[in-house]
């Protein structure tokens, strides 16, 4: 059995080594990037065109193969995340079990078929993905601390910030939470809003049945999660004020989001809102080119299709008002230009249902 | 020890250099690098169990583990980034240009 000492040991150079990979590696190859264009006399604007450039450049390759393998790394291996719960599973699956068993906040439904698209890659390199092991919800939940290297130690304030500025805009009353993992994201709403009711729905039953654990855990009273799929996930229409999704919507094809969308809008009550933090908003066409490259690296098909679509269209094609999409900064006073370190191109997406 | 899930079928690795010689090696690297750093913490906690224990003075000189983890990473990967310890004739090396200058002494 690996040491506790030894998994602990390597994870921790693994996540160092990510370190040197977001700062130095990372603003070296942009120095790079930059002379190489001065030198060609270029300024590329499209992904190709960067991709010319770029791609022959030696510190982009080793960029490119460090960032697909330190996460094959964190996850695979024998210090990896997947083996190491795997090894674990007696103890910490009794511990789920037990709180599963017997919380009334948790509803699984063994029938649900998983969809081809999601059974048929492993995303983020997570082996098995996040719903075919028993420990798949723990594994993600380990994981998911490092994912943002921004916010080191607080990843938890990407989920509390989001939440925050959505309910700026008001305190909805019944709030449905769309492909809510372990319930990192559901879980800021139950806190912040004790009067209101909310739902997590996921397709991965490990991860439902660590996000009620969770809930019940911190004492939450006012949530439940239940083993649904996005686009079609029931519910009477007009169920909710507020319909959110955190980091799903670039994990599922197209034509996917375009029903989960019509999922939305049906669920929402007139005037309701509906807001998704994802991946999207990419001006400078060198940051899309990586971001491009981080999909197919780190095995997320979607992030690529997500990104080229036409959002604001595709929104108001649906009936969709006020629709509003901008950058979003994961952690606070953090001037998004000034930022030298590679980070993911966070994006707040909001529209409403009209009144 | 059990095996990660993916097996069944063979999937070829994603490739980035020209040679995927490179690729596999840099597995390698990464992988006894990792083995290095955990056998050093290892090392680290031993000292400050005999330190604590009067056996070996100083443990306290070691920086906290973190910093350790980093400083191994930035000395393990800053060849990466090609760049010169010390100022002097750059790039390829070859010795196939003989016209030398003034300027260009290399
Ligand atoms: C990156 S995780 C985000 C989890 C959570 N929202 C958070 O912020 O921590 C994406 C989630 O989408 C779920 N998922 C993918 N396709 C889905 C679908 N069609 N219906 C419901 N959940 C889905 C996955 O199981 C996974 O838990």
């Amino acid at each position: 059995m690996t040491a506790e000492t030894s998994f602990d040991s390597a994870q921790r150079f693994i996540l160092a080594a990510k370190g040197f990979w977001t700062t130095q590696l990372y603003t070296n190859l942009r120095e790079q990037y930059g002379e190489r264009c001065a030198a060609q006399g270029v300024e590329p604007t499209t992904v190709p065109q960067v991709a010319a450039v770029a791609e022959d450049l030696t510190v982009y390759r080793y960029f490119a193969w460090l960032e697909r393998h330190l996460q094959i790394a964190k996850y695979s291996g024998r210090y990896g995340l997947a083996h190491y719960y795997r090894e674990h599973a007696d103890e910490v699956l009794k511990d789920l079990d037990g709180a599963a068993g017997q919380s009334s906040n948790l509803e699984l439904d063994p029938a649900l078929r998983m969809p081809s698209y999601y059974v048929a890659t492993d995303i983020h390199q997570h082996p098995g993905g996040v719903w075919s092991e028993p420990t798949a919800g723990l594994v993600y939940q380990h994981g998911a601390r490092s994912t943002t290297p921004l916010l080191g130690a607080s990843h938890g304030d990407l989920h509390a910030r989001f939440t925050d500025k959505i309910l700026e805009g008001g305190r909805p009353a019944r709030v449905l939470d769309l492909a809510c993992g372990f319930g990192k994201s559901t879980m800021p709403f139950a806190s912040k809003l004790p009067e209101a009711s909310i739902r997590g729905i996921d397709l991965a039953a490990p991860c439902l049945k660590l996000a009620a654990s969770n809930a019940t855990k911190a004492g939450l009273t006012n949530v439940s999660f239940a083993q649904r799929d996005a686009s079609n996930p029931g519910f009477a229409d007009a169920s909710f004020d507020l319909v959110t999704s955190t980091m799903f919507l670039h994990e599922i094809p197209l034509k996917v989001l375009d029903r989960v969308l019509d999922e939305c809008f049906r669920l929402l009550e007139p005037g309701g809102r509906m807001v998704h933090l994802d991946f999207w908003h990419m001006p400078d066409p060198f940051t899309r080119f990586l971001h491009y490259g981080h999909g197919r690296r780190n095995n997320e098909p979607y992030m690529q299709p997500l990104a080229e679509l036409d959002l604001p269209k595709t929104l108001a094609a649906k009936g969709f008002v006020d629709i509003r999409i901008e950058p979003f900064s994961e952690t606070a006073d953090v001037d998004l230009a000034a930022v030298k370190a590679w980070r993911f191109p966070w994006t707040y997406i909001s529209a409403r249902k009209p009144a | 020890m059990t095996s990660d899930k993916s097996d069944g079928e063979q999937r070829s690795e994603q490739v980035f250099f020209e040679d995927p010689a490179v690729d596999r090696l840099m597995g390698v690297v990464l992988a006894l690098a990792t083995e290095h750093y955990v056998l050093l913490d290892r090392v680290h906690v031993l000292e400050r169990r005999l330190s604590a224990a009067g056996l070996v003075p100083d443990a306290e000189a070691h920086a906290a583990e973190h910093a350790d983890a980093a400083a191994l990473a930035e000395a393990l990967f800053r060849p990466l980034l090609g760049v010169q310890q010390a100022r002097g004739a750059a790039g390829r090396f070859s010795l196939a240009r003989t016209a030398r200058t003034e300027e260009n002494p290399q």
